[in-house]
Parts: C-alpha cells; sequence; structure tokens
C-alpha cells in the first residue's frame, strides 16, 4: 500500500492498494458541496498516468484541486507508475 | 416573594399544566444546571404544547431534546442554538415549530407583549433577602444578566433560582425583587468550567493577524476612530486583534474611546482599566476577568438586551455605535450574511446580536477568511439571511476588501487608499478560482421555521434538511 | 531586490495556498528543513502543481531546494525548472555547490551561508554570476561554529558584516537570517536593525506575522525620505556639481544615495 498526504486542514490523504479493477472512494468533509469535482480530478488524474486497475482511497480535509492532484500523482510515482 | 426550597415545591404552588410559556436566559451558557432541572419537571408532568423562550441553547441543554422527542415541544423562540437541539430541528423538526429572534428583538417581543412568557426561570448567582438579584458574585457567577431583565419585568410569574441566597444589599442590581415571585434554592445552580469560555485569546493565525490589520488600515483610512468613538467587536479572535491594533492607534494618536458594548471580555476590561475607553456596556460577560470587573469597575456598566439592543427602547445604546465588528458563516453578493446554518443547511448558531448592531452601527464590518477549508465565504446567495445585505457596509478578507456599493460615502471616502478595494464580485471570483463552485446542498421543503429580525420583520424561512 | 523574504513549508497546503497574503516581497518555499525525509518527494509534486495553477508574479517566488549531498538534489531541478520561478534557494551552499547548480540551470541563486567554511570562501560564492544573493543561516552556523546563538545576536555580528561586505563588493543582495522567537515583537526590531546596521537591507522571515515589520524598518525611514527629496529638489534647482544643505556639503556620490532611496521608496509604495 502506498500513502501519500495527511489529514491535517487543506490537504487530503491518498491510499492505493492491489486490486483487479479500478475503484474509487472518497471521504470528504464537503463532500456534499465538491465530492464530483474531487471524483474528476482523481479520475483525470489516473488517466492520465493510464491506471486502470488500482484501488484508491482519498479521506479529504478540504484540499484544493492543485493538492489532491499532487497528492494522488506523488502516490502514483511512489506506486512505480510513470507519467504519459 | 415567596422563599422555596425545591421544584416540587415549587409546583405545588402553580399548576404547570397552566404556565406552559416559559423562559430561561443562556448566561450560563454550557455550565447552566437549570434549564434541564426544570425541564425535566415538565418532562415528568407530562405537559404538552409547551412554548419555549430560551434566549439561546445550548448543546448541555440536553433536556430540550428529550422533550422534542416526545413531542411536548409546540413553539421554541429564540436567538441562536447550536448543539444537539440544533441537529434535531434541522434533520427532524416539525413545521413552524421556530422563531429564530436577535437579542433585541427578543426583549422587544417581550416587553410589547408579542411574545407572553407564563413563568420566566431565571438562575441567578447571588439573590438577596428582598428577592434582588446579581450575576456577578456567588458560586455560579457569569456577569452581566442582561438578557433576563425583560423577562423579569413582564412574565406573569417571576421564579429565581438559586445556589447563594445571601444577607446583604447589592450594589447595582440588576433583577429587582419586587418583580420576583419566587426563589427557589438549589443545591447548585451552575458548573463554573462551562460559564466562562476558558480565556479569550487575541488571534496569531497569520490569516486572522493579516484580516485584523487590514480591519484597523480601513477603519482608520475612512476617518471613524477618532476621540469619543464607539465600538463592538465580538469575543472571536480576529475582532479581539483588531481591537488590539486599534489600541496601538489610539495610543500613538492619543484617542479615547467613549464606549465599548456587547460581550465583553477581558481585554476590553484591560482598554477601561488603562484609560482608553470610558464605558464598557455590558449585556454579556466571556470570561472571569470581565465577570469579576463588574464589582470593581464602576464603568462597567451591566445593560438589559432591551438597553443594549431593542430598537423601540429610547436608550438603546448601540444606536450610538460607530463602528462594529462581526464574523460570518456565509455572505452573499448583495451582502446579506448567514451566521444561523453552517454549508449543509444545519442550524449552528443564530444572530445573537449580529443583526441588531449591523442595524445601528454606522459601519459594520465583516471579518472573515475568503475561504474556510475549501469553503468560499462569498456565495451568489447565502443559504440563510440572518442579517440583511442593506444593514452590512464592508467585508474584509486576507485577500480584499470590499465595499457595500450602497456605501457611497466610504467608496469615496477609500479612493486615496493603498489598502485593497475590490467589489465583491471580484473577490468572490477570486475566492472560486481558488476553491471551484460548490454545488447548492439539498434541503427538504419542510419548513421548520423562520428568522425572524428586530423588526419583527420575516426576512428568511429555515427548513429541514 | 526584496526587503523580505518569507519561508513557505511546501508540504503543508494551507500556507503554501496564501503564500501570496502576507504581503512580503518575496517568497521562499521550502523542500528542505520543514519536509521530513519521507515527504520530500510529495513535497516537491505538491510545489510544482501549486505553481503550475496559481502562479502570482506580482511577487518574487523561489524555492529552497535540497543540496546535492542529498539524494532529492537532481530530482528537485528536474521537475522545478521549468516554473517560471524567479530563483533557487541553495542551503550549506559552496563555491562547489553552487557552480554545480549553476550548470543545471539558468536560474538565479540565493546561496544560504551556515557553515564557517562559506564564510571563509564566502568571495568565492559571491563573485559567481548566477549569484543574486546571499542569505546568512545563523542556526546552522553557530551549530558548526558550536557556539550559543543569542537574542542579542553579538556572535553574528563579524558573519553578518562579512555577507553585507561581500555583497555589496559584488553587488548581490545580502539577506539576513530569520528572527525565531514568534511573538517577541520588540525583539524582532532591535534584530531587523542590527541587520540592517551592518548593511543588510533585506530578511528572510518565518513567521508571517513578522513581515509588516521587516518590510517597515527594512524601507528607508521617513527623515530619510524626507532627506532624500530636499537633496534632489536644490539639485534640480541648480546647474553645481556640488552644493550645500543644511549646513553640509553635498556632492555626486550623496546625491547618488539620495536618489536610490527614492527608487526604493517608489518600488515599495
Amino acid at each position: 500500500m502506498i500513502k501519500t498526504g495527511t489529514l491535517e486542514s487543506s490537504d487530503c490523504m491518498i491510499e492505493l492498494r492491489e486490486s483487479n479493477e479500478r475503484k474509487i472512494e472518497i471521504e470528504s468533509i464537503v463532500f456534499e458541496q465538491f465530492g464530483d469535482q474531487i471524483y474528476d480530478v482523481l479520475k483525470t488524474t489516473l488517466d492520465e498516468y493510464h491506471v486502470k486497475a488500482v484501488f484508491l482511497r482519498c479521506i479529504d480535509k478540504g484540499a484544493l484541486d492543485y493538492t489532491i492532484k499532487a497528492r494522488l500523482k506523488a502516490a502514483l510515482e511512489l506506486w512505480g507508475v510513470d507519467h504519459g | 416573594m415567596k422563599l422555596l426550597n425545591s421544584l416540587d415545591e415549587l409546583f405545588k404552588e402553580i399548576d404547570i399544566h397552566q404556565n406552559k410559556a416559559i423562559s430561561f436566559h443562556h448566561h450560563l451558557r454550557n455550565g447552566d444546571l437549570v434549564i434541564n432541572q426544570v425541564l425535566e419537571k415538565y418532562h415528568s408532568h407530562h405537559v404538552q404544547e409547551i412554548a419555549l423562550f430560551p434566549s439561546a441553547i445550548f448543546p448541555s441543554y440536553q433536556m430540550i431534546k428529550r422533550l422534542l422527542e416526545q413531542d411536548q415541544i409546540a413553539h421554541i423562540t429564540t436567538n441562536y442554538i447550536s448543539g444537539g437541539v440544533a441537529d434535531y430541528l434541522s434533520n427532524q423538526g416539525k413545521e413552524n415549530i421556530l422563531t429564530m429572534q436577535t437579542h433585541g428583538g427578543r426583549a422587544r417581543a417581550i416587553i410589547e407583549g408579542k411574545s407572553k412568557i407564563d413563568i420566566a426561570f431565571i438562575a441567578a448567582p447571588s439573590v438577596n433577602y428582598k428577592g434582588d438579584a446579581i450575576g456577578y458574585k456567588g458560586p455560579s457567577k457569569c456577569g452581566s444578566l442582561g438578557y433576563a431583565i425583560a423577562d423579569s419585568e413582564y412574565a406573569k410569574i417571576v421564579v429565581l433560582l438559586t445556589d447563594h441566597l445571601v444577607d446583604e444589599e447589592f450594589d447595582r442590581v440588576e433583577i429587582h425583587g419586587s418583580n420576583v415571585d419566587y426563589v427557589v434554592s438549589l443545591d447548585k445552580i451552575g458548573d463554573p468550567s462551562g460559564i466562562v469560555s476558558g480565556t479569550t485569546n487575541i488571534t496569531t493565525n497569520p490569516i486572522g493577524v493579516k484580516i485584523a490589520k487590514q480591519t484597523a488600515r480601513f477603519l482608520e483610512d475612512i476617518d471613524v476612530i477618532k476621540d469619543g468613538f464607539s465600538f463592538q467587536s465580538g469575543a472571536g479572535g480576529i475582532s479581539l486583534k483588531v481591537t488590539a491594533e486599534l489600541e496601538n492607534y489610539m495610543k500613538i494618536k492619543q484617542i479615547t474611546a467613549s464606549f465599548f458594548s456587547g460581550g465583553i471580555t477581558g481585554y476590553h476590561v484591560g482598554l477601561l482599566e488603562r484609560g482608553l475607553v470610558d464605558k464598557l456596556y455590558d449585556v454579556q460577560c466571556f470570561d472571569l476577568t470581565a465577570i469579576d470587573s463588574l464589582s470593581r469597575n464602576k464603568n462597567h456598566i451591566p445593560i438589559s438586551a432591551s438597553k443594549y439592543a431593542n430598537p423601540a427602547d429610547i436608550d438603546q445604546v448601540i444606536k450610538d455605535l460607530d463602528v462594529v465588528i462581526l464574523g460570518a458563516t456565509e455572505i452573499d453578493l448583495d451582502f446579506n450574511v448567514n451566521v444561523t446554518t453552517d454549508s449543509h443547511g444545519i442550524i449552528m448558531g443564530g444572530s445573537g446580536g449580529h443583526s441588531d448592531t449591523a442595524s445601528e452601527a454606522k459601519v459594520s464590518v465583516i471579518v472573515s477568511p475568503l475561504f474556510k477549508g475549501r469553503l468560499p465565504i462569498i456565495k451568489k446567495h447565502v443559504t440563510t439571511i440572518t442579517t440583511l445585505g442593506k444593514h452590512i457596509d464592508v467585508l474584509v478578507t486576507e485577500r480584499g476588501i470590499a465595499i457595500n456599493p450602497l456605501r457611497k460615502d466610504l467608496l469615496e471616502k477609500c479612493k486615496q487608499s493603498l489598502l485593497k478595494i475590490k467589489t465583491i464580485e471580484e473577490l468572490y471570483q477570486e475566492a472560486i478560482n481558488y476553491t471551484g463552485i460548490p454545488k447548492d446542498v439539498t434541503r427538504s421543503d419542510v419548513q421548520i421555521g423562520v428568522i425572524e429580525d428586530r423588526t419583527y420583520d420575516k426576512i428568511d424561512r429555515l427548513y429541514r434538511k | 531586490m526584496a526587503r523580505s523574504y518569507l519561508f513557505i513549508p511546501g508540504n503543508t497546503p494551507s500556507m503554501l495556498q496564501h503564500a501570496n497574503v502576507f504581503d512580503s516581497d518575496a517568497v521562499i518555499i521550502d523542500l528542505e528543513d520543514s519536509v521530513s525525509l519521507q515527504k520530500k518527494h510529495e513535497a516537491r509534486r505538491l510545489v510544482f502543481e501549486y505553481l503550475t495553477k496559481y502562479y502570482d508574479s506580482s511577487i518574487e517566488i523561489y524555492i529552497r531546494i535540497n543540496d546535492p549531498s542529498t539524494p532529492f538534489f537532481e530530482a528537485d531541478v528536474a521537475l522545478l525548472d521549468g516554473l517560471p520561478i524567479n530563483g533557487y534557494v541553495l542551503p550549506k551552499a559552496t563555491k562547489d555547490t553552487v557552480l554545480l547548480l549553476s550548470r543545471m540551470t539558468k536560474k538565479p541563486l540565493i546561496a544560504i551561508i551556515e557553515s564557517a567554511y562559506s564564510v571563509v570562501t564566502l568571495e568565492d560564492i559571491a563573485k559567481i554570476e548566477s549569484i543574486k544573493g546571499l542569505l546568512l543561516g545563523a542556526e546552522d552556523y553557530t551549530t558548526d561554529m558550536n557556539i550559543e546563538r543569542t537574542i542579542d545576536g553579538e556572535e553574528l555580528i563579524y558573519v553578518r558584516s562579512r555577507l553585507a561586505i561581500y555583497a555589496k563588493a559584488y553587488n548581490k543582495e545580502a539577506i539576513d537570517t530569520p528572527f525565531t522567537m514568534k511573538d517577541d515583537e520588540e525583539g524582532l526590531k532591535k534584530d531587523i536593525l542590527r541587520a540592517k546596521a551592518l548593511g543588510l537591507h533585506s530578511k528572510s522571515v518565518i513567521h508571517p506575522n513578522h513581515v509588516t515589520l521587516v518590510n517597515q524598518l527594512m524601507s528607508p525611514s521617513e527623515s530619510l525620505v524626507l532627506w532624500a527629496t530636499r537633496v534632489l529638489k536644490k539639485k534640480a534647482m541648480t546647474s553645481k556639481g556640488a552644493f550645500s544643505l543644511d549646513g553640509k556639503m553635498v556632492d555626486e556620490p550623496i546625491i547618488k544615495k539620495a536618489q536610490k532611496i527614492i527608487d526604493e521608496v517608489k518600488k515599495y509604495s
């Protein structure tokens, strides 16, 4: 398992695990207002890295998009996935 | 006036089922041990259709929730709700159960007979043999009893509940024995650790500091900080930091203020004792220093909610207020402010004196970070209107200041200012450039209550989640 | 040229996204001491994504990268060099590491002088073309010297002076070490004035609440501005190369100094 980010305010924690399919789980303090937007960022970033099968969990404490994207990219890079 | 030793004795004297419009004050905040004891009696006597008039509802007032669950409450009229009762009302409150007032509006409604109260249950930290009461002494001292005064003068039956019955005359009596029908002696009316909110701290958070500094400079730029000015700030960390910044300015320019009003903290007492302000008009003490100051400082004056903020009271203090600093959960492009519901539409507060002071002060300033976590403070429309935009003059954030276009005079005065004056639309764009546009939260169509302004106008509705 | 350089921890989004609200003339986004070894990779990513999305050209932006002795140095430069930042801040700088970094980037560099060796070889560093400024790192320097860091900073008089003089000699900026006591405003004030008196006209800052005072005290004082204005006014009214003001002789170097002060004021108003 790979973990990046923190549970501090304005940050998020990303967890990656092996999986046969792509599964995205989101917990967020602003889920009602930004759940869809968070999902989009995660999905787009996975696509960008051509990752089809992974279990991704995002625990969000009000992170802005750039943070979510950065935490996921860092996790993917540590996971051994190369960009493009 | 009759002295009793328990609530059971009281309800032998008066018929609990005939007296179910009842009021409480919230000066003991989370340390209040009276409201639950009294409501326990209403619960065990199965009193139906209770009309409840607490000046505010705190998380520890759990008996209210019990009564709601048993459907014993017909209506609640209050100024502020937080904790379990707020969650219950937002999620399961029955239709039209709630009226949210302001501090001034509540006093006005009681005095003018719009709110008819059968029994005022008043937790009184010190009571003497005449039935006079004060709040600033005794084991459960809380300072000013401002929110209970109208109740003590206009309720059909007035009951003081005390754990400190003394044989002495009081200086500056707050509740007069001539208005009191019963004094009930209880073991304990309050838990001191819940009464005061601890020490109130000036913020050192860099964003809060930036906002406070911008606010102080703005007030200097529009030239309202001059000899004899009057000022109100809450006990919030940013508000207190604004006051601290102004203190420096006042010292340099040798300015003294005429009065500070509202909720009083130890910091305000310090300003009084250092000679920087002539009078403190105190409707509510926030910490022990403020409470104890009432015993020794003649110019620290406890006042009633009516004298504080009732628009029909000719002595209304805030009529002369130059500047008020207020917070916001949300503010919209028309400057309407919400401090009643959170971003999910759940009740988490209420006006208190927000609308009162914003309506009266010559300059009302909202201080807030432009976004908190990911939630922008500025919305196209606020979830709930607590204070109408026409009463709000300025929004100060860490990224700029927006002046209500209705205040052409202030815009004019800021033309030469070096501060970042922007339109509220510009600030809104800046905020959502960071956060994205939040999706509107969903709510049901079941209306649980109304927001009633001090004018008695219903300015917004509250809905079940 | 900036009066204040505010350090912002690179792996803390709540600070990073407010980097441009604290009124510092420059910020230094930090990937070194404020980021733990396990978090170096994600911090670098975070800073990259932040600056890609929210570049604010109204302030100067520098990044303090990890020094070449660490396994993070090359990756830092590789990812960040495409960003339009004003330059890098290089910790534990020596002539060799500065030259190494200069071969990898065209961006200007600020060298942190924080060892006895760097103090001794200061001239070699100052004269390197890509060097824009010298920043004193007093914590590491006093550790290296095995001396106590005091609130009055007596132990820093020599290094501060040396840094200011070499910076001046090679037309570089001399940037003072941060003041570390968060709530000691009086101490901060004295610390700024001490550095300024020795010729350091910029200061790095680690607490955002210190920025206002640094900006204020590192700007030319009111009386100095008034004096400079009067010098230039008198100069404009005379054709002489030298004249007297308040009974003192004013000649070309003094007129230049006055002009410099007015230029600075214009920049910061």
